[in-house]
């Protein structure tokens, strides 16, 4: 799903490249949330059976 | 001023997209917490709900044509509103991803227990990208349209239940009973707190706002709490408050025992194609508020390229913050609703005392 979503970003930056370098902010927000999107898509490639964070929570609760 | 929505329209998609939570978390938190007497935790929510769509109607005509960081920058400074609506955002965002967990633990409970949750997720995204593109006012169409005969289908499961509702499964009810059904109620305002959404499209209704469209919020609210009691009577009536305590979605349980005068059956369908549709109401109204909390966060004018890297996001955010029924059980109890009552009616209330403080000091905008 990852590589989808990754051919889905170049996508969007071909396709809105007027728009993302006409300010610097919105090139600057679109790659902030896409490398925190790629992380989260990295992380959960790697360990995908990961603890989720309601899980630790719970336990840390208990 | 053209308006782009309507009071009606927004009364009701916040009725529309609190359906699901109706059917399915309010019955089985209720029956959780107060056993057989939750029934009349909508009752009290009553003394909550109301103020609220009072404080909102209030910010609406004081500030009219102002959306409610506009009102919020007004009335806080630019600073405060950026950090509350950056912690909206927030709030957002994980209530996007709680609820297409939701989504698809109840199509996996319902009718595809065998598939696996990210089929579920990517069909929604695509649905939900394919309505974000049409605008918002094709989504607060579609609620208009769809909910009339929702409410007659609600109407008819009604009046076939009738004759299975179980009356020792509800009465009696003691006065020890009350002051637990008064704390469960929090279950109930969490879900009608959503009448806020008004806020985040108060720019798009126009300057002028009528006492009669005014006056539907009001209807808004009532048929919210009115709905939340009838199901969950209905629920506890047929199913049983033990029962439902245990179950993701109790209402649905109840619903495979009703006939209509056993010729139709399996009306269960129908309620979980409700719960899908309320659901993708929610996530694309969801989405809608968050594109506005970018735009005035950042100050951003187009934002069609923030769809696929926040959609990454809400997807894997789907697997880190709870993967199993019981995760989302604990993650609603815990976080949601106790987050709900701070963003629903907290900061409006605060937004709204210091709106009636600051009243004459500030100049309206027309």
């Amino acid at each position: 799903m990852i590589y989808i979503f990754g051919v889905l970003l170049i996508y969007t930056l071909i396709r809105e490249k007027d728009t993302l370098f006409r300010k610097k902010r919105n090139m600057l927000l679109f790659l902030f949330l896409s490398f925190l999107g790629g992380f989260l898509g990295v992380v959960h490639m790697l360990s995908p059976h990961v603890s989720s964070l309601v899980y630790i929570v719970e336990k840390y609760i208990k | 001023m053209n308006k782009e929505v309507s009071i009606r329209q927004i009364a009701y998609t916040y009725l529309f997209l609190s359906l699901s939570p109706i059917l399915r978390q309010i019955p089985s938190a209720l029956a959780g917490e107060a056993g057989k007497s939750g029934y009349l935790s909508p009752l009290w929510s009553v003394l909550v709900i109301l103020p609220l769509t009072g404080i909102v109607i209030i910010l609406l005509r004081e500030f009219p044509g102002l959306s409610f960081y506009e009102i919020m920058e007004q009335l806080i400074g630019r600073f405060l509103a950026k950090l509350i609506i950056l912690s909206y955002l927030i709030w957002i965002l994980l209530s996007i991803t709680a609820k297409i967990n939701a989504y698809s633990l109840t199509m996996q409970f319902t009718l595809m227990p065998h598939t696996r949750s990210n089929f579920f997720m990517v069909i929604l995204i695509i649905l939900v990208f394919h309505a974000l593109m049409r605008g918002m006012k094709t989504i607060f169409r579609f609620s208009e349209f769809t909910l009339g005969p929702i409410l007659v289908l609600f109407g008819i499961l009604f009046f076939c239940a009738l004759t299975r509702l179980r009356m020792d499964y509800l009465l009696p009810v003691s006065t020890i009973n009350l002051p637990t059904t008064m704390t469960a109620s929090k279950n109930v305002i969490a879900v009608g707190g959503n009448i806020i959404i008004v806020l985040f499209f108060a720019d798009k209704l126009g300057i002028t706002i009528s006492k009669q469209q005014m006056r539907k919020l009001w209807y808004a609210a009532v048929v919210f709490i009115v709905l939340s009691f009838v199901i969950t009577i209905f629920t506890f009536g047929i199913t049983g408050a033990d029962l439902a305590t245990n179950l993701p979605f109790p209402f649905y349980i109840t619903v495979k025992s009703i006939s209509f005068f056993n010729i139709f059956e399996r009306f269960e369908v129908l309620i979980t194609l409700i719960c899908i549709l309320s659901d993708f109401i929610a996530v694309c109204v969801s989405a809608i508020i968050l594109y506005r909390c970018f735009m005035w966060l950042f100050q951003l004018t187009e934002i069609g390229y923030l769809f696929v890297p926040l959609a990454m996001i809400v997807y894997y955010l789907t697997y880190f913050i709870s993967s199993t029924q019981f995760e989302f059980d604990f993650l609603y109890r815990y976080f949601i609703v106790n987050s709900n009552m701070i963003f629903q009616y907290i900061i409006p209330a605060l937004i709204g005392i210091i709106g009636l403080l600051k009243r004459k000091k500030i100049a309206k905008q027309y």
